[in-house]
């Protein structure tokens, strides 16, 4: 079986390994680099709970091979507290009951990551659009939607 | 799992043509090759990634000449680019109901035209714009318009040693609209149960150059030309729409299947086309930057706009 060796940055941290060419990066991520907020539900695209950033944009990481990542950054949950402290959408996610069981939350912050660099002030229109590829069994996604609103006054403030 | 495959991801056009044409799969999104793989579906023993190869890339717009969009436009660079929306509403509409955010980041032009499904929600909207595509190999290039390079249920005028490598849309004037309608189950993540891509120009109230695509109504993704010859050159009129989507309806080879029986399809087929046919007037008798702007849906004569499902306010 061929492999491929990748310099690849994973939340900030650079990492050079040597991949087999039929591993996903949902696999690299979770196998190699025991980042297990990365999680699996489908397979095939449909769930949105293996969502990572890649270069900044939202993937799944089922559907991407471990071996295109030479050169690239990928950004996971893990990657998101700061100095000891929660990111402000996880904060968030925390303070609406935005999680119950869990399993979607890492993937829905990733996407919502994703959703507010594209749309700083969402509406909730947009966020409903936006994060269409995240599915989730417990919340019914009011309250996903109502932690993204409060995660960017809270950024607001931070700006401030 | 994805089982055992060998990958190649060359930069050199020509050798990705020769591993294609000893039997490679090539992969660009990998949003259909690799959810074959993971169902079982697909055991292609090799993999050409076509990602690096630079005839692929790029995607831009010149006024005069339109679009040039390499195979590897993404659903999401087309969803988010100003002058889609301007000129070519149509495509606007059918990539970005593709699949979910994260599938339109990966998920190519050319792959959603080579993957062959009758369901590709872009091709419609390609079809009415007059998209031609261009295949290469090591003989050189040829230029092929959308329509006639599906010769198949996913089989297409292409050879094994050749690549598809751009599309070409031709600049459309002023007085042009275009409009995709997707009909789904759900809100979202779904597949087009039904679809209908039109483009006209007006020409004061008369409709020229009438372009209707349908979206899984045939094995392929296929031209209305009874009904565009309805349209052609005929002034704008309720009784002159509906002679329309009752030749659409009459043209369309919907299947029955577990997403529902071929009867409600070709009932779809005759609302939808009203529906659109009604959005791409109002389209065209506006100007470039108002193109965008929300239309109200009207299906029946003397309607009032259909509302739209009230939005959630913040
Ligand atoms: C969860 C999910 C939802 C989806 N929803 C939709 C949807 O709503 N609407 C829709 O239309 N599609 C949908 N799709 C299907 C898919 O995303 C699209 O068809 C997409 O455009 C495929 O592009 P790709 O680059 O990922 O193709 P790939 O998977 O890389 O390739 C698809 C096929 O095309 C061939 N190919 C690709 N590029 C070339 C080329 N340049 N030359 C020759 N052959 C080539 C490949 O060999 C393969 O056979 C969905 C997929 C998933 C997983
Ligand atoms: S596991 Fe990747 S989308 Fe479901
Ligand atoms: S919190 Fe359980 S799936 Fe979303």
């Amino acid at each position: 079986m061929r492999t491929v060796d990748i310099e690849v940055t994973v939340n900030g941290e650079v990492y050079n390994k040597t991949v087999p060419v039929n591993q996903t990066l949902l696999r690299f991520l979770r196998e190699d680099l025991f980042l297990n907020s990365v999680k699996e539900g489908c397979d095939e695209g449909e769930c949105g709970a293996c969502t990572v950033i890649v270069d900044g944009e939202p993937v799944n990481s089922c559907l991407v091979l471990a071996a295109e990542l030479d050169g690239k950054s990928v950004l996971t949950a893990e990657g998101l507290a700061k100095d000891g402290r929660l990111h402000p959408l996880q904060e968030a996610f925390l303070e609406a009951g935005a999680v119950q069981c869990g399993y979607c939350t890492p993937g829905m912050l990733m996407s919502a990551v994703a959703l507010l660099n594209t749309y700083p002030h969402p509406t909730r229109d947009q966020i409903r659009k936006e994060m269409e590829g995240n599915i989730c069994r417990c919340t019914g996604y009011t309250r996903i939607a109502d932690a993204i609103l409060l995660a960017v006054d809270k950024m607001e403030g931070q700006d401030a | 799992m994805l089982g055992q495959f060998e990958l190649y991801m060359p930069t050199d056009f020509t050798e990705a043509c020769a591993l294609k044409a000893k039997g490679a799969r090539p992969v660009a999104g990998g949003t259909d090759v690799y959810v074959n793989r993971h169902g079982g579906k697909d055991r292609d023993p090799e993999i050409v990634d076509i990602k690096l190869l630079k005839e692929l890339q790029g995607h831009s717009y010149t006024e005069g000449h339109g679009l040039d969009l390499g195979a590897l436009t993404t659903h999401r660079d087309i969803e988010t680019w100003d002058v889609i929306k301007k000129k070519y509403y149509a495509m606007f509409s059918g990539c970005s109901q593709v699949g979910s955010v994260q599938i339109r980041y990966r998920g190519t032009l050319g792959g959603n035209i080579m993957n062959g499904a009758p369901s590709a929600d872009s091709i419609g909207p390609m079809l009415v714009h007059n998209a031609e595509v261009t295949v290469a190999g090591p003989n050189g290039e040829r230029q092929i318009p959308l329509e006639t390079f599906y010769t198949g249920f996913k089989k297409f005028d292409i050879q094994p040693d050749e690549l598809l490598t751009r599309i070409r849309i031709p600049d459309v004037p002023e007085n042009s609209g275009s409009a995709y309608y997707k009909y789904m189950r759900r809100g979202a993540m779904d597949l087009a149960l039904m679809g209908v891509s039109v483009y006209l120009e007006l020409d004061g109230d008369v409709m020229r150059n009438v372009r209707i695509a349908l979206t899984t109504s045939a094995p392929t993704p296929v031209m209305s030309h009874s009904a565009e010859a309805v349209l052609e050159g005929q002034k704008i009129s309720d009784e002159i729409i509906i002679k329309a989507a009752e030749a659409v309806a009459s043209e369309g080879k919907p299947r029955s299947s577990w997403r529902s029986s071929a009867e409600f399809r070709v009932r779809l087929l005759h609302d939808i086309t009203i529906l659109v046919l009604h959005e791409a007037i109002e389209r065209a008798g506006k100007s470039f930057e108002a193109k965008a702007e929300s239309i109200p849906m009207r299906l029946y004569p003397g309607q009032d706009g259909l509302k739209p499902r009230p939005k959630e306010e913040v």
